[in-house]
């Protein structure tokens, strides 16, 4: 390996352990969270629902599930990480070392990918033994999830670079991206709200991924998912360039 | 090595003696300003020149500009304008191998609470590029030199504040610097803890890597240092041997001279020792 394959990878491994440090925390909980969004929403409620757009409606909600869980962990990874190095100033390890600005914001986001690929890997393949569950498309849901990832893990970092203390990054999560996130119909078809809420929801970003995701699942074509496909890999292209740009002039990291 | 000791005197704008040398300093800065967001200017245009194997002496009050003057030598800030080369490699153009000679240990203890001590080591060592087998035995070497191996695999939360010291020393010299930086790296330890520091640091110093220290100990400077420079309110006010800087200021020890630099010299310990 190249010394610059060694940095690289050395980049990553500190924030793969990081989070498999603290994996109660980090793995363990996001995981049950889901189970039991499983089990209430899907088992519980889900036998009174019956069926949504010809499925069950537990089947329905694991594809949004599964994008939850990468969106947020990837999220929350890399903005606590960020935010947690600043903070102790451990980070000046990394940026006093010879590694360039792309290595730099690619070892953070990517600690945060893996994280999130880990978590709604388990929870796709517990879904899978649990119910039945089909992949209509896959070579469509496979790049959208990975899109997905990395999509809120390029906004983890740029939330974590932001921030200057938790509750700034709680903040964003708490009254951003979690409300976003449910509002974009993970526990329902956004044909079913009254209008104004469905054109409302038509507004929100998340709606077009969780379709993204269903559509690869389930096959249910709720929107254009070429065009969405489209938007969503430019929306992650603008913000990697813009994250980089910040990496670049050292943003609230070199003084 | 060049032992042509030279006074300097602020304000430190013209360009400096080693534009004409030939062979690449170790540390080599011209005309340094930087200017923080805030508007203050914590350096002044600073030049500064160490030769491979110095062992030299930042000193100057708090809030001189030291930390910073550091800071833009290892990418931690970067500078309004002027120039900084390590062993000639440009700190912003050609970062990647001035930061491949250049160790810092930074005054704030900055490990990850996370880490164990031999990942920190590990994973800095990685950052350098050292190869793997390379980076095992040099983790291995560093802590038993600084007697920390009992706690390798223990998380840096745990340690006492001089094991801290002791590993971050320890993680600056890693990738095998040929520039170590050490910035107040005595403040706060005991006594025994700062005299194996110094054995070290001079050993390693006989053994051909430079050194840049800051320090407001003036016996610590007296003690290491061949040469040194008095900065304050961001620029360079002396540079030279102890003795000179002594005589530049017209006293005879360097705490004097320190005095004289910050306005206080009726604090002086010989004056005191004058007063019936």
């Amino acid at each position: 390996m190249s010394p610059d394959q060694i940095r690289f990878i050395s980049l990553i491994r500190r924030e793969v352990n990081r989070f498999l440090k603290i994996k109660r925390q980090t793995l363990g909980a996001p995981l049950l969270e889901t189970f039991l969004y499983i089990s209430v929403f899907g088992a519980a409620l889900g036998s009174r629902v019956g069926t949504l757009q010809g499925f069950d409606y537990v089947v329905f909600i694991i594809p949004g599930l599964i994008m939850m869980s990468w969106a947020t962990n990837a999220f929350a990874n890399t903005s606590s990480s960020l935010l947690q190095q600043k903070f102790q100033r451990s980070i000046d390890d990394q940026l006093s070392s010879p590694a360039a600005p792309h290595e730099l914001l690619l070892g953070f986001s990517l600690g945060g990918f893996l994280r999130g690929m880990i978590v709604s890997s388990i929870t796709f393949l517990v879904a899978v033994l649990l119910v039945d569950l089909p992949v209509e498309h896959p070579f469509f849901l496979i790049p959208s999830l990975l899109l997905v990832g990395f999509f809120f893990a390029q906004l983890g970092v740029l939330i974590g670079l932001r921030s200057e203390q938790f509750d700034d990054v709680a903040f964003y999560q708490t009254f951003i991206i979690q409300p976003l996130i449910f509002l974009g119909g993970v526990f329902y078809a956004v044909t079913l709200l009254p209008e104004p809420w469905e054109t409302i929801s038509h507004f929100n970003p998340v709606y077009y991924m969780i379709s993204l995701v269903r559509f690869g699942f389930l096959g249910i074509e709720a929107v254009d998912v070429w065009l969405c496909f489209g938007a969503l890999s430019a929306a992650t292209a603008v913000l990697f360039s813009v994250n980089l740009r910040l990496f670049r002039r050292g943003y609230k990291l070199r003084a | 090595m060049n032992r042509e000791y030279f006074i300097k005197y602020s304000p430190g704008r013209m360009p400096s003696e080693s534009t004409i040398a030939t062979a690449a300093n170790a540390l080599q800065v011209t005309d340094l300003v930087k200017r923080y967001a805030t508007g203050v200017e914590a350096l002044k245009g600073v030049s500064l020149e160490i030769q491979p194997g110095e062992f030299f002496g930042l000193l100057g009050p708090n809030g001189a500009g030291k930390s910073t003057l550091i800071h833009c030598a290892t990418g931690l800030a970067q500078p309004t304008s002027g120039r900084i080369e390590i062993f000639g490699n440009d700190a912003i153009k050609n970062y990647k191998l001035a930061r491949m000679g250049v160790g810092l240990a930074p005054q704030e203890l900055n490990l990850d609470w996370f880490l164990t001590l031999e990942e920190s080591l590990d994973y800095h060592g990685g950052y350098f590029g050292m190869p793997k087998k390379e980076r095992r035995e040099r983790t291995r070497e560093l802590l038993e030199t600084f007697s920390l191996s009992e706690k390798r695999h223990e998380r840096t939360r745990t340690l006492s504040g001089g094991m801290k010291r002791r590993l971050i020393l320890a993680r600056a010299l890693m990738h095998r610097p040929p520039l170590l930086i050490l910035d107040e790296p005595t403040a706060g330890v005991d006594v025994e803890l700062r005299l194996e520091l110094w054995h070290y640091v001079q050993k390693i110093n006989e053994e051909g890597t430079t050194i840049l220290l800051t320090t407001h100990y003036l016996e610590e400077a007296e003690q290491l240092c061949s040469r040194i420079a008095f900065i304050n309110q961001g620029e360079i006010v002396a540079t030279g041997t102890n003795q000179e800087v002594a005589e530049r200021f017209g006293v005879s020890s360097l705490e004097d001279a320190y005095l004289e630099l910050v306005g206080r010299k009726e604090l002086s310990r010989a004056h005191v020792e004058l007063e019936p």
